[in-house]
């Protein structure tokens, strides 16, 4: 019974019980022998008045206490209910009551702990599972990453988990998947017995105390084969323990033997051909040989006949001599650890290494591409013969550059100065490399890599060092670099008015002159709509060398949102530029950087007009003067319409691998130019003033009437 | 004038065969073991063309193509170098270092014999 209904009704009684009192008052005044009539009235009138105002007194008294009291207690109660079932964080607003602010206060305290202690909860239940998923996170890639396959098992052989290596080496053979058994893919025995094993070990050792170190012997080895026979795996089992030390099922571990098997089955064939293979053909000719050694007095014809022996059984021993070589280089390089490395890591390593340990200069240059090898004693090797180099030809400052060449990459070191002579070349290979584990030589690692090593000239005064290695295998090696559709030309006729101005650069001749060849990519193709950049890199050329190793490459944020349509020719999302530098800060260091190079790009007026749009905010003002690759492109091949920095590259034979970052457009646009610097010569078109003539002379030919 | 030939060569079993096969071609054979003295056999009797094996005692088939290269009096004379590994790089080098042209060895007669013909017109 609610206080409200019970006060209702303890009121409704006191209501009720006076209103009989009165009227028995009433009735029995009325009853009664009183003595006058007025009296008896005005008794009747003053019990009637008195009756009513105390109906009046208790009906006020007990709306007071319903308003004031009942009422509010109800709905604080009904309030506290919803607060208590609603499981919300937020403390349930109370309606107020002045009568009760203080057990009002008290409740909203208690609600306010109540919303607190919900939240401190929910926010430990929280952090506890997103501790979970990051260690499930860090279990699953460390799996996925292993190099082995890994399955757990239960104990009835149903597969519990596996990782990814798992799954390719087993998914030829048959249906693999959770909750299926182990024995679809794999045949049984080999398991049960590992289990069985490891089962007795276990079993031995139960009386130990949970909290012991596990069995030492916890692991079983075992080989087994896929259930169509046509894999084998070597691996290892263990079973996993419950708290009680129970086994509730075991993992293995397991690779692939088949291949490293079927190399050494090679190997020992290889070595049985080259001996105990030849003997019969060897026999053959010493026979065919001694006998007409033996018998010079021989028939003609009989002499014919064994002289056909002899030469039957070289010519097959030459033939069986090569191809056991050309075998035998295919297995020696199955066995050496090497891998696809990207030129531009593996020299600037070299280039650090060299600076810091040996303070000698060296410059990357050139375009970066993927070779194969083992960058370690590549390192080792190139250290020691860029030492030696320095110290024979006395050159100050060396070139080392990535070249690619028929199905290798030269790795080059360039200096001015005199050839090294082979006879020396070949003592320097002796020497054993510090550094490089074991007593390797420089001559054992041009072995491993199967190549050779030389010195011949480059040009006018410069000699080169050569190493070719092979081209790098995996997929990497082509570059992703797709034909995306081009942007659109980009013609601004001020702007390119402003940039013919050359000064005294203008009559000198191009190759002597400092370029910077800058790329930018930009949200958009309206420079004065609001498009912004949001990268920019630049790559330096001085004397026909592109410096790879100093280039300059900035992520931009551009203070708004990049469309997503921008993003397949860019590759650039809103959260690789969040908190980058701004354009503001990033302009003036690439203004350091330029200095007073000229300026080259393909397409310049679109790159340019972004730039100058944006001179006055950040306080810097490019003057340079700027070449189009574009325009020159138009100008050496008016007869063809693609003048695409990919299309051109192709017919300029620059070899595209790097990726469509501003960096890599940088690298291809300056490999392009520096071509195009040779054939632009051979026209006739020698200084800078002259190439901003041709490239202008063709801007009113490729124009259209766009509105940026 | 009959062209002559210079066989740079320390395995005496081929330099039989050479020297024969030479001079039944119609050309006049001598005969050098070592790097130094095929250097020596250059500078005394300027030879055609030379028959010039890599793996030669105290200065190898490098590095005799390359001295003989270095001297501009002598950049006529033709050089075949004969090797007997098979690597690309090496016949690169070779072809690098001056080389005109580059045999594998174990090499068919006919083949050699065409060869010199070929540059030797």
């Amino acid at each position: 019974m609610t206080p409200r209904v019970l006060i209702s009704l303890t009121f409704a009684g006191l209501i009720v019980a006076l209103a009989a009192l009165a009227g028995w008052f009433a009735w029995s005044i009325g009853a009664s022998e009183a003595p006058q009539q007025a009296l008896r009235e005005t008794a009747l009138v003053y019990s009637i008045g008195a009756a009513l105002a105390a109906v009046v007194l208790l009906g006020a008294a007990w709306a007071m206490l319903d308003r004031g009291l009942a009422a509010p207690l109800t709905m604080l109660a009904r309030d506290i209910e919803t607060a208590a079932r609603v499981d919300t964080e937020h403390p349930v607003a109370l309606a107020g009551s002045d009568r009760l602010t203080e057990l009002t206060t008290a409740v909203a305290a208690m609600m306010h702990e109540l919303a607190d202690a919900r939240r401190r909860a929910a926010d430990t239940v929280a952090d506890a599972s997103r501790r979970a998923e990051s260690e499930k996170g860090q279990l699953e890639t460390v799996l996925r990453d292993l190099h082995e396959g890994v399955i757990v098992c239960n104990l009835n052989h149903q597969i519990l988990l596996y990782n990814r290596r798992a799954l390719e080496l087993l998914h030829m053979t048959g249906e693999m998947g959770l909750g299926r058994s182990l024995f679809t893919v794999m045949n049984r025995q080999p398991f049960l017995h590992a289990v069985e094993i490891l089962s007795d070990r276990l079993g031995g050792g139960h009386a130990a105390e949970p909290g012991d170190e596990p069995m030492p012997d916890a692991t079983q080895p075992f080989m087994a084969t896929t259930s169509d026979g046509r894999t084998t795996f070597e691996g290892r089992m263990r079973l996993v323990l419950d708290a009680d030390r129970e086994a509730t099922g075991y993992v293995i571990t397991f690779e692939d033997n088949s291949r490293r098997l079927a190399a050494l089955g090679r190997r020992d064939h290889l070595l049985n051909e080259a001996t105990e293979g030849l003997r019969q053909r060897v026999s053959s000719l010493a026979a065919a040989a001694e006998t007409l050694e033996a018998f010079p007095a021989m028939a003609a014809g009989k002499r014919q006949a064994f002289e056909k022996v002899v030469f039957d059984e070289t010519r097959h021993l030459s033939r069986r001599l090569d191809a056991l070589a050309a075998e035998y280089r295919e297995l020696v390089t199955g066995s050496w650890p090497t891998t696809d490395v990207y030129s531009a890591n593996l020299l600037n390593g070299v280039v650090r290494r060299m600076r810091d340990d040996r303070g000698i200069a060296v410059v990357m240059t050139g375009l970066p591409c993927w070779l194969h090898g083992d960058s370690y004693t590549l390192v080792e090797l190139l250290d020691h013969l860029i030492a030696r180099v320095r110290e024979a030809a006395g050159a100050r400052e060396l070139d080392i550059e990535a070249v690619p060449g028929d199905n290798c990459v030269y790795l080059d070191i360039i200096w001015k100065g005199p050839v090294i002579p082979a006879g020396e070349l070949d003592a320097w290979l002796g020497a054993t490399l510090t550094g490089a584990w074991g007593a390797l030589t420089a001559r054992d690692v041009l072995d491993h890599h199967k190549t050779e090593l030389w010195s011949q000239p480059h040009r006018d005064g410069y000699a080169r060092l050569r190493l070719p290695l092979p081209s790098a295998v995996g997929a990497s090696s082509k570059g992703d670099r797709r034909r995306l559709p081009s942007r659109p030309e980009f013609y601004d006729f001020d702007l390119l008015r402003s940039q013919m101005y050359s000064g005294a650069l203008g009559r000198r001749p191009l190759k002597s002159l400092s370029f910077v060849i800058f790329d930018t990519e930009t949200t958009g193709l309206k420079p004065s709509e609001g498009d912004e950049i949001i990268a920019l890199a630049g790559v330096r050329v001085i004397n026909s060398r592109i410096l790879t190793g100093e280039s300059f490459s900035h992520l931009i944020d551009p203070g708004r949102d990049i469309p997503k349509k921008s993003r397949r020719f860019h590759g650039i999302t809103d959260e690789m530029v969040a908190g980058k530098p701004s354009i503001r800060e990033v302009l003036p260091a690439f203004k350091r950087f330029v200095g007073d190079s000229v300026l080259v790009a393909h397409n310049a007026a679109f790159d340019m007009k972004f730039l100058k749009l944006k001179e006055a905010a950040a306080g810097v003002a490019f003057d340079n003067p700027v070449l189009d690759t574009l325009l020159l492109s138009a100008y050496l091949h008016d007869h063809r319409t693609d003048h695409t920095l990919d299309a051109i590259a192709e017919r300029f034979g620059v070899e595209v691998r790097a990726r469509h970052t501003a960096l890599g457009d940088s690298l291809v646009t300056a490999a392009v130019f520096l071509r195009m610097i040779e054939v632009l010569e051979a026209r006739g078109i020698a200084t800078l003033d002259q190439a901003l003539a041709a490239a202008g002379s063709m801007t009113e030919i490729r124009a259209r009437q766009a509105e940026f | 004038m009959t062209k002559s030939v210079l066989v740079v060569e320390d395995e005496p079993n081929i330099i039989l065969s050479l020297e024969f096969l030479v001079k039944e071609a119609g050309y006049t054979v001598k005969v050098a073991r070592d790097g130094e003295e095929a250097l020596r056999a250059v500078a005394e009797d300027r030879p055609d063309v030379i028959l010039l094996d890599v793996m030669i005692p105290k200065r190898d088939g490098y590095d005799v193509c390359q001295t003989i290269r270095a001297n501009p009096a002598w950049k006529d004379i033709r050089i075949i170098m004969l090797t007997a590994r098979g690597r690309a790089a090496e016949r690169e080098k070779g072809m690098a270092l001056g080389a005109d042209d580059y045999i594998t060895k174990p090499f068919s007669t006919r083949e050699l014999t065409s060869r010199l013909k070929q540059i030797l017109g």
